[in-house]
């Protein structure tokens, strides 16, 4: 059986929804299967790595404290002589290697979903699911996104970027060029977070400072841009590497003043008083009822986007629609959508075992491809010196 | 060694007194079979898996019992151990510490010979007497008695006869699956005097049942439903299951036996004494214009100028037998045209009997009380009839099946490949190989899942299907079968 590991947690504010993307909606299903041998990797928060398969057990996480479980674990180090391999040191200091076949990694957001972790896994040269290093980096940061969208003659809504050094500037510098270059009320969202983590609305200059101090608290670059007036907001997950899969588009039921926030997504399982479809993250419309020609021009956005900024795997590209003018922006997108947005797949018409599978698939030929290309190059420029 | 140690874990806490008794449970309290179960467990601490001890009163006063025995017999061997180390008794520290080691022993082996005791002492000589007095019950009672056996399909047959025959008259059925003399005794003992018809579920399981149960119920009519190899363990052959259900001919009216004819095994042994009941019709009605989907069945049943649209929620071709059945027996009994078509309208699927529930747009067809091979025709019959994204068979097997046992799972792997499913997931046990085979001699090119763990394959179902799946799951074993 192929040995597949999948790696969560991590060092990121969506540790604990990578926590419940790896356990529900990756090892159960890849264990279901049948086809597999599932190993474990759990990255602390404080970045330690540990592999058990006492990891598994969703019991640890969510009714116990799992540092109880870790105190009697050793942490693993990793080995890329031949692939990735595991290294587990026993009580008497033996080191035992495990060798991993192919890697799937559940992390959200910093230093899982960005780029970071496939970063090492290409130098391991070992197969993984998702996007690649530098798809996921660009696509982890909003800013950096849509400018290549917008290379691509995607639609974006009009937008500001700013940095630490514009913070340290002072706030009024930020103000004032929100205020002449964008109008109120207006989204501030730090750049390389996930989950609607940091994201404010708001209404004028104000809430403005406020909502730009809350991004900078998480991040190191954030963005502000405008509302889109009767806006319908869509996102559309999609599978694939060359030949797309998508699901089905999807509707948040969701009003623009009272947006998906973390707390709406992940803890109030739901929105409050909307009845829809209860997905991983709360009530929506699937498929979304939209006008066929709108639906349709809302998947071809989805698609191009998703070819624009290289993505593959798996990715959900979230966007906006003008009610009124049926205009569609890109908005963001998101290479390991949560619990891989399964419940939009099964009304698709993909189980999540069948989901898995695929993905582990996409993962191998993306590897094949890969390593089909020449990366070594005879020059004479050595002997120069 | 694992396993020694986790059992002995288990025989040497708290937890020895609930597992033996629950084992007594499952066995129906019989000591045979709960002895050979006990005897063939390797793993104690695995005994309790797929249900839970049921706490009657009866199970609660063996677990006082047992624990008190317990006590006593460790609080003896200490005094015992006392007196010998004190030199009152001469290897006594040893006598003591061996009647406590070998407790479960005794208590495992002891419980067994009361459970025996207590049947032929009190029980047995109590239920006799019951069955008596109930054959008087049963004897001056007015109302018509209509005794439904067979192989498999009684329950979906009397609560079929019940919901349609109720729509008119007074009707009372044995309740549940308690279809043995004294539960139909019990049952007789609840008689108001009002009942126009009394519905009695015969449940065999030894030769001589039928002859039993007709004797002291007197049925007007009887319905056999199928046959099919079950209960083999004391039949021994299909043969003599035949004959056990055909005595009842002995006892009710000739012409007023109906037989299922869809049964394949019945057609060998009907006589002009029975009238057989078929998909083609029952009771001179012919059947017609059949409409088969998931949501139910629907077809015209017509005799001259008398037409009947029988529309039900129940799925499968193989309803069509019985639903013709009632409906012309209803009107035999003087029920109207629009009552019965009406009340069948009403009948839908009875809880784990081809039930079919929606699992985020997949559709699960939960058969797991049947536990027979025409069911399992039944239900691959459907499964191959049926549109879906995929098709996915899940089962065990069939207990019970004697020295049939490699060659109905033999059938029953081709049954399987026959309705094409895309995946079957077989629970891992002793029938495993041998539908396989049966698999493998078809030439099943679909996938195939082997479970170890039922309990963790079906509380993961809905990680394992999609919008448009159909998962036909039939039979469950509880925890006495491996």
């Amino acid at each position: 059986m192929e040995k597949i590991a999948v790696i969560f947690g991590g060092k990121s504010a969506e540790h604990d929804i990578s926590i419940i993307t790896a356990i529900s909606t990756v090892i159960k299903p890849l264990e279901l299967t049948k086809k597999y041998l599932v190993v474990p990797i759990y990255i602390t928060k404080d970045g330690k790595w540990y592999s058990d398969q006492k990891l598994k057990d969703i019991n640890r996480y969510t009714k116990k404290d799992i540092s109880e479980t870790l105190k009697k674990l050793k942490p693993i180090s990793l080995s890329f002589d031949n692939g990735l391999e595991l290294l587990r040191q026993s009580k008497f200091g033996k080191v035992s290697k495990e060798k991993i076949d192919v890697v799937f990694p559940s992390m959200h957001g910093t230093y899982g979903e960005d780029g970071t972790l496939t970063g090492l896994l290409e130098m391991a040269n070992v197969p993984f699911v998702g996007c690649d290093t530098a798809a996921s980096a660009v696509a982890m940061n909003k800013v950096l996104a849509k400018k290549v969208a917008q290379s691509s003659n995607i639609n974006v809504v009009k937008y500001e970027s700013f940095n630490k050094v514009d913070f340290k500037s002072g706030l009024d510098k930020i103000s004032d060029k929100v205020k002449s270059n964008l109008k109120f009320p207006v989204f501030v969202k730090p750049a390389h977070l996930g989950s609607s983590i940091g994201i404010s609305r708001a209404k004028d200059e104000n809430d403005l400072k406020n909502a730009v101090e809350l991004a900078f608290f998480y991040d190191d670059l954030i963005l502000v841009e405008e509302e889109v007036g009767n806006l319908i907001e869509v996102t559309l997950p999609i599978i694939g590497n060359h030949q797309l899969t998508p699901a089905f588009l999807e509707k948040p039921l969701t009003k623009a003043e009272d947006f998906f926030d973390f707390d709406t997504k992940y803890l109030q399982g739901g929105k409050k008083g909307s009845k829809g479809a209860k997905g991983s993250q709360g009530y929506s419309e699937v498929p979304a009822k939209l006008d066929r020609e709108l639906y349709r021009k809302a998947e071809e956005v989805g698609l191009s986007v998703y070819r624009a900024l290289n993505l593959s795997g798996i990715s959900r590209v979230d966007m906006l629609i003008d009610s009124k003018t049926n205009k569609i922006y890109f908005n963001e997108v998101n290479p390991l959508p949560g619990g891989l947005y399964i419940h939009n797949w099964i009304k698709k018409g993909i189980s999540n075992t069948e989901m898995v599978e695929r993905l582990v698939e996409l993962a191998k030929d993306k590897y094949n491809e890969k390593n089909s290309i020449n990366t070594k190059f005879s020059t004479s420029y050595l002997r120069q010196f | 060694m694992k396993k020694l140690i986790n059992s002995l874990i288990v025989f040497y806490s708290l937890k020895f007194a609930k597992t033996i008794t629950y084992m007594l449970q499952v066995s129906e309290y019989r000591p045979g079979k709960y002895l050979k179960w006990f005897w063939s467990t390797d793993d104690f601490s695995k005994v309790i898996t797929r249900q839970q001890l049921v706490k009657t009163s009866k199970a609660r006063a063996i677990v006082l019992g047992i624990n008190l025995g317990i006590a006593i017999e460790i609080l003896t061997g200490l005094v015992i151990m006392f007196l010998g180390a004190n030199n009152k008794i001469i290897g006594g520290v040893y006598y003591g510490a061996a009647l406590i080691i070998v407790y479960p022993i005794i208590w495992s082996q002891g419980i067994g010979l009361l459970v025996f005791m207590a049947r032929v002492l009190l029980i047995n000589p109590d239920e006799k007497k019951k069955i008596e007095a109930s054959k008087k019950t049963f004897s001056k009672t007015k109302a018509t008695k209509i005794a439904v056996l067979g192989s498999y399909g009684k329950t979906s047959m009397k609560e079929l006869l019940l919901k349609v025959l109720s729509k008119s008259m007074n009707v009372s059925a044995t309740p549940g699956n308690m279809n043995v003399a004294i539960s139909h005794a019990r049952f007789a003992n609840k008689f108001t005097g009002n009942e126009e018809i009394v519905i009695i579920e015969f449940g065999e399981g030894a030769p001589g049942d039928i002859a039993k149960f007709a004797n002291n119920t007197k049925p007007d009519i009887a319905i056999i439903t199928g046959l099919s190899p079950a209960h083999l363990d004391k039949y021994k052959t299909l043969e003599a299951a035949a004959k056990d259900l055909f005595s009842i001919s002995k006892y009710v009216s000739s012409k007023k036996v109906y037989v299922n004819l869809d049964s394949k095994e019945t057609n060998k042994y009907v006589t002009e004494k029975e009238i057989g009941y078929s998909e083609e019709g029952a009771l001179g009605f012919k059947v017609s214009e059949v409409s088969n989907s998931l949501k139910g069945i629907s077809f015209t049943l017509s005799k001259g100028n008398k037409v009947l649209n029988v529309k039900s929620k129940l799925i499968g071709r193989h309803q069509i037998a019985p639903l013709s059945l009632v409906a012309a027996l209803a009107l035999q009994l003087g029920m109207k045209s629009a009552d019965v078509e009406g009340a069948l309208r009403e009948t839908e699927a009875y809880e784990h009997r081809m039930a079919p529930r929606d699992l985020n747009g997949a559709t699960i067809i939960d058969d797991t009380y049947n536990g027979n091979l025409e069911g399992v025709r039944a239900g691959t019959n459907l499964l191959k009839e049926v549109k879906a994204r995929r098709k996915i068979y899940v089962t065990p097997g069939l207990v019970d099946q004697g020295k049939l046992n490699k060659q109905v799972h033999n059938e029953m792997g081709e049954l399987i490949t026959k309705a094409n499913p895309d995946i079957v997931v077989l629970m891992k046990n002793s029938a495993t190989n041998f539908i396989k085979e049966g698999l493998h001699k078809e030439n099943f090119n679909g996938q195939l899942i082997i479970e170890d763990d039922p309990l963790h394959f079906y509380s993961n179902l809905a990680s394992f299907t999609a919008n448009g799946d159909v998962i036909l799951m039939q039979n469950d074993w509880t925890d006495i079968y491996k």
